[in-house]
């Protein structure tokens, strides 16, 4: 002690402040007995100086966790050095009342201790002191922080959620893009091609009306060829009327004017079909016959099916429904080329069954095959953009979600059964009027 | 590890002292603890601040472990390390008298205590042969359960280089393993020679 006031001033002044001072200090010897325990302490635990000192601590707080805490007293005896206990893992030693009765917070005093060893002159620790801090508001601002982390962390996880599923809408757009621009196209040649095929037809027409002239006039010659008594004209007659072999070509003739209009008929359709498919006009909602674009969009995909299967149509009657038929197409192809392509060519011609129906407010359109079928697992997967189970480009993985999220658009659903093995059958439901249906 | 801080005399010295001190610490943590404890001798090292992380990966070996770190401060400064790389929280629950529960808070704690007894046993012998005077922080938690290599990063290291002394502790009829690792950074070195030298004198 450097200090220059006397001894017994400075000792006075020493206890004045470990008493007023505002952190908890108490002392025990080894025996655990009190043999100091300040203001703090007193304000705290209700307990004063008189009360507690010269007590056992653990007879005055039986709560206190006796043996741990014995042990961890003998440590500071047998070592000499301080021991700690903190607040984020052992909350409080004593507990006292926290300092917020109004403003509220935490059930009990956050704290700190430490455990200090006192040596007589001797060297030998003969007491130890405990000092403790109030960590409450820290606490209470610790406990702010990680709840706002937490929130912040899960914002931040929702919205990544939201970019994928931003990532996968885009990719949506992109596709339902590429998909007009290829209506567009195609509603740009069968316009082209009509017009060639016009004009074809009507001289067709013309062609074949010449043909069945010419043929009657040939018709009508024949029986004067009896008549002709000039022989080199007879033989001339007779050797041209061999090399044509003329009864085969008016046999003939007619057959093949007939198939050519057959192949003209064909060809219109498929134009109709590309325009009906492509309603490139028609991006509004309209009413529209559904059995007529599944026709249409089966004739445009035929390739795609006639050699792998058959198909059985079971179409009911259907009121017109109000539908973006266009996009109502895009969904049929996409699970009429689904259904084409589940089907195991090895195994034979497989089926396809379009059926069609009306019930209440809803129809339905179905498409079924007799495929290999989905496992659960695929049949929970089969909406997710990207998912495919298609060797790598043979499909997007994305015409089942954009096809899911059309139907979402019209208030409708799919219904989806189906067995490994045996088949899929996708069902599509459709409310027949949109403000009916919407929400 | 060829960075040299210390000269061979005063590695000697220091060398004695920490057999010593770790002798000393050994018994009376062995009175805290009520068991017998195995010691190795002490390896002293002066290490770059880049090999400090796989320096203690290494003495922490495979599998999972867990870090303690404490300041020591005064005289001698630094931070020493606790490496538990095998230990039942239950049996060492026994040892510090917890109770039956020993659950995530608990077991942190615990892991905490048991390095307070270790660092302070074994630095504040050290301390004690040198005449110096040194202080401690509370212990805190720098790794829990974590590989080998995410013990300490090595871009929160601050110091050039340090001086490592490492200690292995093992408890004979308990699951228990773990090094203490005293690292001492250049600057404080200074101050470590000073006192070995007179150590060196009163010989």
């Amino acid at each position: 002690m450097h200090a220059p006031a006397p001894v017994g001033e400075s000792a006075a002044l020493l206890e004045s402040l470990v008493e007023r001072i505002d952190v908890g200090v108490f002392a025990v010897d080894r025996a655990g007995t009190l043999v100091l325990w300040n203001r703090f302490m007193a304000v705290h635990s209700g307990k004063s100086r008189a009360d507690t000192l010269g007590k056992n601590l653990f007879a005055l707080f039986p709560e206190l966790p006796r043996r741990w805490l014995e042990k961890k007293l003998e440590s500071v005896f047998v070592l000499g050095n301080n021991a700690f206990t903190l607040w984020e893992l052992r909350p409080y030693l004593f507990r006292f009342p926290h300092h917020r009765p109004i403003t509220g917070g935490l059930d009990a005093m956050r704290q700190n201790v430490t455990f200090l060893p006192l040596r007589t002159s001797g060297g030998e620790v003969t007491l130890v002191c405990g000092t403790v801090f109030d960590y409450t508001d820290t606490a209470m601002a610790q406990d702010r922080l990680h709840d706002a982390i937490a929130a912040l962390s899960r914002e931040k996880e929702a919205q990544g959620q939201l970019i994928v599923k931003l990532e996968a809408a885009q990719n949506q757009l992109l596709q339902s893009e590429k998909m007009a621009s290829i209506g567009q196209l195609a509603a740009g040649i069968a316009h082209e091609i009509n017009n060639p095929v016009g004009f074809v037809n009507s001289n067709l027409q013309t062609l074949k009306k010449y043909c069945q002239q010419m043929l009657g006039l040939i018709a009508a010659y024949q029986p004067a060829e009896a008549r002709i008594d000039n022989p080199a004209m007879l033989a001339e007659i007779s050797r041209i009327k061999q090399a044509l072999d003329i009864e085969f070509l008016q046999e003939d003739l007619p057959a093949l004017i007939k198939e050519s209009e057959d192949g003209l008929f064909r060809i219109k359709k498929i134009v109709e079909d590309l325009k009906d498919f492509s309603h490139v006009n028609e991006s509004d909602w309209q009413y529209a016959d559904l059995n007529a674009g599944l026709d249409s969009t089966l004739n445009v995909v035929w390739n795609e099916v006639k050699y792998k299967a058959t198909v059985d149509k079971n179409y009911g009657q259907l009121p017109a429904v109000e539908c973006l038929a266009a996009q109502l197409n895009q969904v049929f192809m996409n699970l009429i080329i689904n259904a084409v392509q589940a089907i195991d060519e090895s195994r034979g011609m497989g089926t396809i069954a379009l059926s069609t129906g009306h019930q209440d407010a809803w129809v339905w359109v179905e498409v079924k095959d007799s495929g290999q079928g989905m496992s659960e697992e695929v049949q929970k997967r089969i909406f997710e953009p990207f998912f495919t189970t298609k060797p790598v480009g043979k499909g997007t993985g994305l015409g089942m979600s954009v096809s899911y999220n059309i139907v979402q658009k019209h208030h409708g659903r799919i219904d989806l059964d189906s067995l490994p093995g045996a088949g899929t059958r996708f069902r599509i439901w459709l409310p027949v009027s949109q403000r009916a249906a919407a929400p | 590890m060829n960075v040299e801080i210390i000269s061979d005399d005063q590695r000697d010295a220091l060398q004695e002292i920490v057999n010593i001190g770790m002798g000393q610490a050994g018994a009376s943590i062995a009175r805290v603890l009520g068991e017998f404890v195995e010691l190795s001798v002490p390896q002293i090292s002066a290490v770059d601040a880049d090999a400090i992380p796989v320096t203690l990966a290494t003495l922490a070996g495979s599998g999972v472990a867990s870090a303690v770190r404490q300041a020591f401060l005064g005289e001698l400064r630094g931070e020493a390390i606790v490496i538990f790389t095998e230990h039942s929280a239950s049996d060492l629950a026994e040892l510090l008298s917890y109770g039956n529960e020993v659950d995530g808070p608990a077991s942190r704690e615990l892991l905490l205590d048991i390095s307070n007894v270790l660092v302070g046993a074994c630095l504040g012998g050290i301390a004690e042969l040198l005449h110096a005077e040194i202080g401690f922080s509370a212990p805190s938690l720098l790794a829990d359960q974590v590989a080998p290599g995410e013990l300490v990063q090595a871009e929160t290291i601050a110091a050039r280089c340090a001086l490592l002394v490492e200690v292995r502790f093992g408890l004979e009829k308990r699951v228990f393993r773990s090094h203490l690792v005293m690292l001492m950074p250049e600057d404080a070195v200074a101050a470590l020679q000073r006192a070995l030298d007179r150590f060196i004198e009163e010989i």
